[in-house]
């Protein structure tokens, strides 16, 4: 059982965002669902009033321009990214993490920017957006404001969001389009499971740029590499940037070996 | 309380439900339909799925008032009113697929699902596509050849008897 609160459906912007203004803090928005409800059960999140924003149209928008790149709306699920053709040519390091977010129910009910508003330090989608570029648009009654994607996120679960405000989409820059990427999630079980420490690398052009998961309390973006570093090289970076827990799922000392570890293999399909 | 319209199993539901109630205490305990199992309520173990607008989600993570308006498919729409069983289900009993029987209406779900992706999966893709879903009692090996089995990939021989029990 689920405590009490009350709940609205918005279908206009100007609704939304009066909405939020109105409940504040007491507030909470829902899209896919996959977090809130879960933190709703556990006590974690207990908000009086719920907004739905999946009936606001323009945030299931995924569209990409030439000049601007991929825009993800609010409600776009992994399932949707997936499905989407411009996607799954141009941006293969997301396609890779998206199909290894959680399940495939979960997939088609979570979304890319829940996944990022979330901000877990295990969230699938930031590293590949981080190495990408991604900009995060905010939106609320008095307006919108793009910040980077590691300006947004400042701490485990942390984020810059305001409570008045929604992201509102992610817009992917066309910058590394043409580059290749892969996204390496170690699991503890060969089903689904959070990552207990992954790393995304994207090769473009001369340039190679990583991004780690799980190692630290927010994803990490390592400066660029040119593309004929060596292991040795990016590892050693990782190593000076990473700052990773014992808990539960692993030691700090196997998050540790295994960045490297994930570091050697996408190098290595990089040079094959 | 909010009014919700939905279809469940062609059949229309018309009820007043409490916003925080989810889909799956909805089907439970208003529809009175309750094949769709709660495990573990929070999107891990697979035994809510149901189709809801033809794709699978975890109905309990999904509020009663946020499927206002959806069509949604479960278990007991898998049986025709003559009481006969659907293909899936008939696999499943013949391979003995099903042990304690809690996860076996969402795996079921899961299975047709994949199966509208992937008409043909191979044995590995079986094993992927029932990822979503726990099951304590079988180890999944009577799971996998009841899928292997309802596509036509188990040669005769590998039919008769009872090979895992």
């Amino acid at each position: 059982m689920l405590h009490d609160f009350a709940y609205a459906a918005p279908t206009a912007r100007e609704e939304l965002f009066s909405l939020m203004a109105e409940h504040g803090t007491a507030a909470a928005v829902l899209s896919g669902g996959t977090d809130l409800l879960v933190n709703i059960r556990s006590g974690i999140a207990r908000p009086d009033y719920i907004i739905n924003l999946k009936g606001v149209s323009e945030l299931a928008e995924l569209s990409f321009d030439a000049g601007q790149g991929l825009s993800i709306g609010a409600c776009v699920t992994v399932t949707k990214l997936l499905a989407d053709a411009t996607v799954r040519q141009k941006y293969p390091l997301l396609v890779s993490a998206a199909s290894q977010l959680a399940t495939h129910q979960l997939r088609n009910r979570a979304t890319i920017v829940g996944n990022i508003v979330t901000a877990s330090p295990c969230g699938d989608m930031s590293s590949p957006l981080l190495c990408y570029g991604a900009e995060v648009e905010l939106a609320s009654a008095s307006g919108t404001r793009t910040v980077t994607l590691q300006e947004f996120i400042t701490g485990v679960k942390k984020t810059v969001i305001k409570p008045d405000e929604i992201v509102q989409r992610i817009i992917v820059p066309t910058t590394y389009v043409g580059g290749r990427g892969n996204y390496l999630k170690l699991k503890r079980i060969k089903g689904h499971d959070l990552g207990v420490v992954s790393v995304a690398m994207l090769t473009y052009g001369t340039k190679i740029r990583v991004a780690i998961g799980s190692a630290a309390p927010t994803p990490l973006l390592l400066s660029e590499f040119p593309i004929d570093a060596s292991a040795e090289t990016i590892k050693q970076a990782a190593r000076a940037a990473i700052s990773p827990i014992d808990d539960v799922r692993c030691t700090k000392e196997y998050r540790a070996f295994m960045v490297e570890e994930f570091i050697e293999r996408l190098l290595a399909e990089v040079h094959a | 309380m909010r009014k919700i319209r939905l279809r469940i199993n062609g059949d229309l539901y018309e009820r007043d439900v409490r916003e925080s109630k989810t889909l799956l205490h909805f089907l439970r305990e208003d529809a009175g339909l309750t094949g769709t199992k709660e495990g573990c309520g929070a999107g891990e173990c697979g035994a809510c799925t149901v189709f809801m607008n033809g794709e699978t989600v975890n109905s309990c993570l999904v509020l009663a008032v946020e499927a206002d308006g959806a069509e949604l498919q479960t278990i007991e729409g898998e049986t025709a009113e003559d009481g006969s069983l659907s293909a899936v289900q008939q696999a499943f009993a013949r391979h003995h697929a099903v042990q304690c029987g809690f996860c076996t209406p969402g795996m079921i779900m899961t299975v047709k699902d994949l199966l509208q992706r992937k008409p043909k999966p191979t044995r590995e893709q079986i094993i992927h596509g029932i990822e979503s879903n726990f099951c304590r009692c079988t180890g999944y090996q009577q799971i996998v050849e009841a899928v292997l089995d309802v596509t036509g990939q188990l040669p005769d021989s590998d039919k008769e008897g009872l090979k895992y029990v």
